[in-house]
């Protein structure tokens, strides 16, 4: 078995009073994917920075693709590839144009850096737009760009900040796709997101951050195990107390009332509501909405960092009119 | 040993190799800019019609023409001008992703730097150009050869390429680009304007007269008066400084390099925004 090619051993950092950066620890094995998930503010950014040599950690130790991030940061330099949140694409210069710039600071040569250039666009379907400035690139373009001259110089280790922040649905499916074709290419890839959807589409592993601090890991499925099971709501067009009763029954004992919504856990997700609403149907009570809850990043949040009661769903995910 | 030297001598040549890059890349950004090309090639227009008609219709200076005493002020102006672009330009690049995606680029920590204030220079070749053009029609000649004209440009641009360096160190400092155009506006107006550019010293308080008589710009100038031959008037006496314009010129731009540049490279290496 080859080495982690990301090591973070109880990093810290703060800014002023601010702890940006609790502690923080972490192993990427080389060849997959690892998801930092977290809110804005969460320290998901520093610690990218930190593992990219942007900024030096005030404690703990960090090893990426085999050298230590304050002492060897040339070498890791030499290695990595890095996607920040903001655009890092010259705007002024076209899209080859800035490639190729890129493709010389990485010593390749005025050649190789063409060559390797022409490759990327082809590779992010930008070809057509190669010769056009930058500026004139719409925001999914950008990105691509912006990954394109990431991987300029092959890196062992890529470092994605949010790739998929600000992006419509069509320009995140690509870059998904993207990713997915570098990771089977044998890229180790670390990508922060706020999304839980894209951790668990992309990710082998998830760390949870949250105010500096690792509150959870594993495996999407190890994850989504731990949060809880799927929820079952049926919300009423008003509250009638007969009505309301009848509905709590049928949802059985850990049926809980609000209002005019009955919520019970669906441990059988939507056979329990197909079954649900079959009953109603034939019972005859008009419902106004029927619907399949499951727990959303905000529960994650909420069981990781609070460690007394693990909380139950929210988040609609259907939504059947009657 | 040898392979220290090895060492040493590829990592010299990478750093050559990145400051051109980074040079290559400023300039082609520059070209593409013609409203800041419009502005920088019509500044010196201005400065002629202003200094040398407006003002210059007050002002006498024995035995001559104020315009010709005034041509190598107004090239000397022309590079100083430029380190407000330089400031301007780098706020704006630190302020964006740019200078991360540079910062995680294995490249010479100072090649960015360098790059710009070249860039700088090689792109104020042209506003040199309608500097002489316009002082050719407004009658100011080199008269001392074109050996030693082609000295005293080389001497402007020397002092530009240090002066580019100042520029780095406010954009470098400066909070935004708004501040660093505000900020690099004091010591321009002040390296301006206490000097030989427009007047002559002798008649300034005598406080005001040592800050002007040390002020490079003022060594800057009389060299370029010198070696143009457009000195007209009692020449400057009994002020080391200016009796020794190119050797203080020379000397206080290497000074401005030795100091500025360094504190840039590192400003530049450690910076976390």
């Amino acid at each position: 078995m080859t080495a982690p090619a990301i090591i973070a051993e109880h990093l810290a950092r703060s800014f002023g009073s601010t702890r940006a950066l609790v502690d923080v620890s972490l192993e990427v094995e080389a060849g997959t994917v690892c998801a930092l998930l977290g809110r804005n503010g969460a320290g998901k950014t520093t610690a990218v920075r930190v593992l990219t040599t942007l900024l030096p950690a005030h404690g703990g130790r960090a090893r990426v693709a085999g050298f230590d991030v304050t002492d060897d940061a040339p070498q890791v330099r030499a290695r990595i590839g890095v996607t920040g949140q903001t655009a890092t694409m010259d705007e002024l210069l076209t899209g080859v144009e800035n490639l190729e710039t890129i493709g010389r600071f990485c010593h390749l040569g005025a050649a190789a850096s063409r060559r390797r250039a022409q490759e990327l666009l082809q590779q992010f379907d930008l070809i057509d737009a190669s010769r056009q400035l930058v500026k004139r690139y719409s925001g999914g373009m950008r990105r691509r760009l912006d990954l394109a001259a990431s991987l300029i110089h092959d890196p062992q280790v890529l470092f994605l900040d949010e790739p998929t922040t600000g992006l419509d649905p069509v320009s995140r499916a690509d870059m998904w796709a993207s990713i997915r074709s570098l990771v089977a290419g044998g890229t180790t890839v670390l990508l922060t997101t706020q999304y839980l959807d894209e951790a668990d589409r992309l990710a082998d592993t998830i760390v949870v951050i949250d105010r500096g601090l690792v509150v959870a890991m594993g495996t999407p499925e190890q994850l989504k195990a731990s949060i809880g099971r799927p929820f079952i709501r049926v919300t009423l067009p008003e509250a009638d107390p007969a009505v309301v009763e009848r509905v709590r029954r049928l949802l059985g004992e850990e049926a809980e009332v609000s209002g005019r919504s009955i919520s019970a856990p669906a441990p059988r997700g939507l056979v329990t509501l197909e079954e649900v609403v079959a009953e109603l149907r034939e019972m005859g009570v008009p419902v106004h909405e029927v619907g399949l809850e499951h727990p959303s990043l905000d529960e994650v949040f909420r069981t990781v960092t609070d460690h007394s009661e693990p909380p139950e769903g929210a988040v609609t995910i259907t939504a059947v009119g009657a | 040993m040898s392979q220290t030297v090895a060492r040493a001598e590829r990592r010299l040549l990478g750093g050559v190799l990145d400051a051109y890059t980074a040079t290559r890349r400023f300039v082609i950004r520059g070209k593409r800019q013609p409203d800041v090309i419009f502005g920088s090639l019509i500044t010196p227009v201005i400065f002629v019609v202003l200094f040398g008609y407006v003002f210059g219709s007050s002002i006498s200076v024995p035995g001559g023409n104020y315009r010709s005493y005034l041509m190598p002020g107004l090239f000397a102006m022309t590079v100083l001008f430029s380190a407000a672009n330089v400031a301007v330009a780098v706020a704006t690049d630190m302020s964006e992703g740019v200078v991360d995606r540079f910062r995680t680029l294995p490249i010479a920590r100072s090649a960015i730097v360098i790059g710009r204030s070249l860039s700088s220079l090689l792109l104020g070749i042209p506003v040199l150009l309608v500097m002489i053009a316009c002082g050719l029609a407004v009658g100011w000649r080199a008269d001392n050869g074109l050996g030693n004209a082609v000295l005293a440009l080389l001497l402007f641009e020397l002092f530009g390429f240090a002066i580019g360096w100042l520029g780095v160190l406010v954009g470098l400092l400066a909070g935004s680009a708004q501040a660093a155009d505000v900020i690099i506006n004091i010591p321009i107006f002040l390296m301006g304007f206490i000097s030989s550019v427009f007047v002559d010293p002798s008649k300034m308080p005598a406080w005001l007269r040592v800050i002007a008589n040390w002020n490079p710009m003022s060594a800057l100038v009389t060299a370029g008066r010198q070696l143009f031959g457009n000195t007209i008037g009692s020449p400057p006496s009994g002020v080391w400084s200016l009796e020794h314009p190119i050797a203080t010129t020379v000397a206080l731009t290497i000074l401005i390099i030795l100091v500025v540049a360094p504190i840039c490279v590192r400003l530049y290496s450690h910076s976390t925004r």
